[in-house]
């Protein structure tokens, strides 16, 4: 396992580096991180449904904000690699509030995934042996909190796949999509037509001719850019820590700045195949009409049953991977809350065992498995579809907690930020543009999703996606409050005097502890 | 034998037994003996700050406690700690491999073998590892760490 954090030890090193990963392997965590199976089952429907057959360029558009804010971790991370990421850096730069909310952001996000996550689990699990069992809402919802239950106890296990056992898996992804890809890709050349029964209509559904011209953004409204960015920021949600995390292997010189690289093309790679396949094999609206499985649903018209079965396979597994990184970030910084005295200390308990934060790894699992079944009843009770909104609802928290790290990367490093072109650049224009693309995003969707015509339902006649997307936000507001009055040491830390920051280029790159620098202390 | 005797040790004080029995073989033999808390952290994510510092935290309480007790009981035994921030079975691979170890110590776990295989058991990996002979003794129940 790479070493994200320098411990002092007074282990002769040399002899214990037999266990640090190669290339391939990190390259792998990278890629396996950010669940591509997973993220492209769950979100291609959706993006397909704003964007048409411009969903390839959504696909690459999201990634410029989210490639940003990966420069903002890499250089907080070198002043506090706190597993509380934002929440601690926050703290350093805005001070205690804004540190909290941002916390509570990245929880929140978290959390609001987890429905999708189970109940893509649950009705894929179900599609690898009866495909009319996955249309069984109560099935798929007692699968899938089965699943919340199992990830959530490998989590308090601290059960992590070896990176063979991550290798061979990932291969079978990859392999798979890109299969899925070429072959949907072809048969989009030679044209293909499929007509289907929908609700006692017969449709005729056409493959499109893949254009180069899917990659440029020209003909789509700049609602629909936002709309579908969104959708699919979260399709690489987990891809910059990994790449800061593996950065911060000081011993391994090379290969973490290669594996970063290497590890995002090919995301971005197998992202862009598997749009030009999707949407071309029957068109978008063939995608969008089966958003809630359509990678199932695409990859049954384009590949054999073999191929289909084991396509099924790679989402569930990218899915149960994606859990693992959904649950840990979220633990780790309710952790660290705790242990900062920002939240109650007993969410920093560790099993003495397992070695793992149990109260919170339990505590977060039990409200994901309330969360879930509140969606799926508000889904089928009503014309609501809270479950496709959710999406676009960590979306906008995924916004939110990127856009202040970006910015709190400027404003943390702001002494340094004039020192040299390079710092310029990497403290200040990327994350500073990451971050205002995100905090613009997030501001765009709240307004346009006020209204009904923002899709997937109203509730109290406000559109679902703003519901769920600030209704948790905004929990945080009183909850915060109650903290910091609970907690005053907490909430009277200062944010860091930028004359104390260190310079990030330095051989000392670590601040003082969180919590040096109070206002009641000179 | 000259090699030390490497013992694993874990946060809830299972190995303690195995610590026991080695230091008996080890002031035997007259070789030292190497404490191992191997904690694993995820490549997922930072882990830094407070994770970091609470599980070596714990790894710092079981490790002083068997330590003290150890040379209570074997006052001329030269005894060693590694802390390891690696998995468990790796960190006991390693310390054993770089220091040349007789006899790696492990507990028993409390795993029945089909568990053990399938969710993985520091034990069942050591059997199944290491180069050097290794010795499992039972974990009591009794065990416990007090925390500081």
């Amino acid at each position: 396992m790479t070493q994200a954090v320098a411990v002092d030890h007074d282990v002769p090193s040399k002899g214990l580096k037999g266990g640090s990963l190669g290339l391939v392997a990190v390259i792998v965590i990278g890629v396996a991180s950010t669940a591509p199976g997973y993220s492209l089952a769950a979100s291609i429907g959706l993006v397909s449904g704003e964007a048409g057959v411009k969903a390839p360029f959504i696909m690459l558009f999201a990634f410029v904000p989210m490639g940003c804010i990966a420069a903002a971790f890499y250089y907080l991370n070198k002043a506090d690699p706190d597993c509380g990421t934002n929440f601690t850096w926050g703290v350093r730069s805005f001070g205690p509030k804004a540190g909290w909310i941002a916390g509570w952001g990245c929880i929140v996000a978290d959390l609001v995934i987890m429905p999708n996550l189970a109940g893509v689990s649950g009705q894929y699990l179900m599609l690898l042996f009866h495909e009319q069992w996955a249309a069984n809402i109560w099935l798929t919802t007692i699968i899938g909190i089965a699943f919340i239950v199992a990830m959530t106890w490998i989590c308090w296990r601290g059960i992590e796949l070896s990176a063979r056992s991550q290798v061979a898996l990932l291969g079978t992804e990859m392999v798979v999509l890109i299969a899925f890809a070429v072959i949907a890709i072809s048969k989009a050349f030679a044209g293909t037509t499929r007509t289907v029964d929908v609700e006692g209509v017969a449709t005729t559904y056409r493959s499109v001719k893949p254009s180069l011209s899917w990659l440029s953004p020209s003909g789509l409204t700049s609602s629909q850019m936002i709309a579908g960015l969104v959708l699919a920021v979260f399709i690489y949600w987990g891809w910059d820590t990994c790449v800061s995390v593996n950065e911060e292997a000081k011993d391994s010189s090379k290969t973490p700045g290669r594996a970063a690289v290497l590890s995002t093309v090919i995301l971005l790679a197998i992202y862009l195949v598997c749009a030009f396949g999707s949407v071309s094999l029957l068109g978008p609206k063939f995608v969008t009409d089966n958003a809630g499985d359509a990678i199932y649903a695409l990859g049954k018209v384009a590949l054999p049953t073999v191929m289909v079965k084991l396509l099924v396979i790679a989402v569930l597994t990218s899915a149960a991977a994606s859990c693992q990184t959904t649950i840990l970030p979220a633990t780790r910084t309710m952790l660290s809350m705790g242990s900062h005295g920002a939240a109650p200390e007993k969410l920093a308990r560790i099993d003495r065992a397992r070695l793992t934060p149990d109260f919170s790894t339990f505590l977060f699992g039990g409200i994901s498995i309330v969360w879930y079944v509140l969606l799926v009843v508000v889904s089928h009770n009503t014309s609501t579809d809270a479950y496709s909104a959710s999406i676009a609802a960590v979306g906008m928290a995924i916004a939110v907690y990127y856009g202040l790290t970006g910015i709190s990367c400027i404003v943390y490093f702001r002494r340094y930020l004039f020192k040299s072109v390079k710092n310029f650049v990497l403290i200040g224009v990327l994350p500073g543009f990451g971050g205002a693309v995100l905090l613009f995003v997030f501001v765009k969707t709240v307004w346009d999703a006020r209204s009904a015509a923002y899709g997937n339902g109203t509730i109290f006649g406000v559109g679902t996606v703003l519901v769920i997307g600030t209704f948790l936000l905004v929990v945080g507001v009183p909850l915060m409050l109650w903290c910091a009055a609970k907690y005053p040491r907490f909430f009277s830390f200062r944010p860091d005097p930028a004359e104390l920051v260190k310079d990030p280029d330095g051989d000392d790159t670590l601040a003082a502890p969180l919590g040096t620098y109070r206002k009641d202390v000179a | 034998m000259s090699g030390p005797i490497v013992v694993g040790i874990g946060g809830n004080g299972s190995g303690f037994e195995a610590a026991r029995e080695a230091a008996r073989l080890a002031a035997a033999l007259r070789v030292p003996l190497v404490l191992v808390f191997g904690y694993e952290s995820t490549s997922m994510g930072p882990r830094g700050g407070p994770l970091e510092e609470r599980v070596s935290a714990i790894g710092d309480e079981a490790v002083d406690q068997i330590r003290v007790e150890l040379l209570a009981t074997h006052s001329s035994l030269a005894i060693e700690v590694e802390m390891v921030p690696q998995r468990p079975a790796e960190a006991l691979i390693a310390v054993a491999d770089a220091k040349g170890a007789s006899i790696i110590a492990v507990g028993h776990g409390g795993q029945g073998p089909l568990r053990a295989a399938l969710l993985g058991n520091v034990t069942y990996e050591m059997v199944h590892r290491s180069q050097v002979p290794v010795l499992v003794v039972p974990d009591d129940d009794d065990d416990e760490v007090a925390a500081t």
